[in-house]
């Protein structure tokens, strides 16, 4: 892992916490607020592929965690001559979730930020069309969240609709 | 042509000619489509069943649903199955549109496929060899012999109910009533059979 961008990272930035899971696998944690100045500095080093934007529902803690994996397009042509993957990880409340978007970072965030929107409820700021992408039908809770009942869901449903 | 089916195309030509000519309209649905390529190319020749692969649902009269349905894929299949002509077979493949399969529990995902359009016949397994579709295919052709493979009649006789199931799961339709429904609601007709009872 490269061994300067952890420097540089933890120099730049106060409370970004950086650690190596694997080898070319580097895991940074950090305050929801400053992950779209993160996300400029990664991909001003090197770091133009946004492959992923993912949510983990942690419901003991009542925080999502919001997930941004990014590798670099070219490999090896990262400012540090490395193939480097970065997963960047935030959390942020449970309550009413809310977050900024990153399109004007990353203009492919659009898709990944809407399937969070109808997956697990979390509103981006400033997105512009947060309109339903997959789901054809109303859930109360967003069916990705953990307190959403699918057994339940299917039986009342599903199960109700009767033989012809 | 084999000598011993003489007597049947004397009796029945039609039932005959359908049953040769199954064109399969090439509808790609979950996982179960991946052995579809192998079985109407050269490894599996499907040709030789009579079974080929055509590019609109106009010009199709089987229908084989391989793999999971989800709530936006019942949409597209009810229309598709709907712009067939008659008569016209229905397969459900794999283990998924028969119950549910691995997704029995899944939030998104139709559990029984024949509550929403009349299924001929199912192949079990997950995923089924390609020769289980052979296996399929000469069922189908004793049961449209024996004229069990009704499933278009089914759907003309029941189509008010098979309608409502399909408004329970999707909500309202953009698309009329293929058939007449008759202009009472078919919850509002059983009501009245049970209050009489």
């Amino acid at each position: 892992m490269s061994e300067s961008l952890k420097q540089r990272l933890k120099s730049t930035f106060k409370d970004v916490q950086v650690a190596a899971l694997k080898d070319n696998r580097m895991s940074v944690t950090a305050q929801g607020a400053s992950v779209p100045a993160i996300l400029m500095f990664l991909k001003d080093a090197g770091f133009d592929h946004l492959a992923l934007i993912s949510a983990v529902d942690y419901i003991e803690d009542n925080e999502f965690e919001v997930c941004y994996i990014l590798t670099c397009y070219m490999q090896g042509q990262d400012s540090e001559g490395q193939d480097l993957h970065i997963i960047l990880k935030t959390r942020i409340s449970r309550e009413g979730p809310n977050f900024q978007t990153v399109i004007g970072i990353y203009p492919n965030a659009e898709p990944y930020e809407r399937e969070l929107h109808e997956l697990f409820g979390i509103s981006f700021k400033g997105h512009p069309r947060l309109t339903p992408l997959f789901l054809e039908r109303d859930y109360k809770i967003p069916p990705f969240r953990k307190d959403f009942d699918t057994r339940k869901y299917v039986k009342d449903t599903f199960d109700n609709i009767p033989f012809v | 042509m084999d000598r011993n089916q003489i007597a049947k195309w004397l009796e029945a030509p039609a039932k005959m000619a359908n049953k040769y000519s199954l064109h399969a309209v090439y509808f790609c649905t979950g996982c179960g489509i991946i052995e579809v390529p192998p079985v109407i190319t050269s490894r599996w020749d499907a040709e030789r069943f009579g079974v080929i692969p055509v590019a609109t649902p106009r010009q199709a009269n089987l229908f084989l649903i391989t793999g999971y349905v989800s709530v936006k894929t019942l949409r597209a299949i009810i229309r598709t199955y709907e712009q067939m002509y008659e008569p016209k077979y229905t397969v459900g493949f794999g283990s998924c549109p028969i119950n549910g399969g691995m997704y029995w529990d899944s939030y998104n995902t139709i559990k029984h496929l024949d509550k929403y359009i009349p299924i001929d016949g199912w192949i079990a397994g997950c995923m089924p060899r390609p020769e289980a579709i052979f296996i399929a295919v000469t069922h189908l052709w004793t049961l449209i012999d024996k004229d069990m493979a009704n499933g278009y009649t089914r759907y003309r006789e029941s189509y008010r109910f098979y309608r409502r199931n399909q408004e329970m799961a999707l909500g309202k339709l953009e698309w009329p009533p293929l058939f007449a429904t008759g202009n009472k609601s078919v919850i509002d007709e059983r009501q009245a059979v049970r209050s009489q009872q």
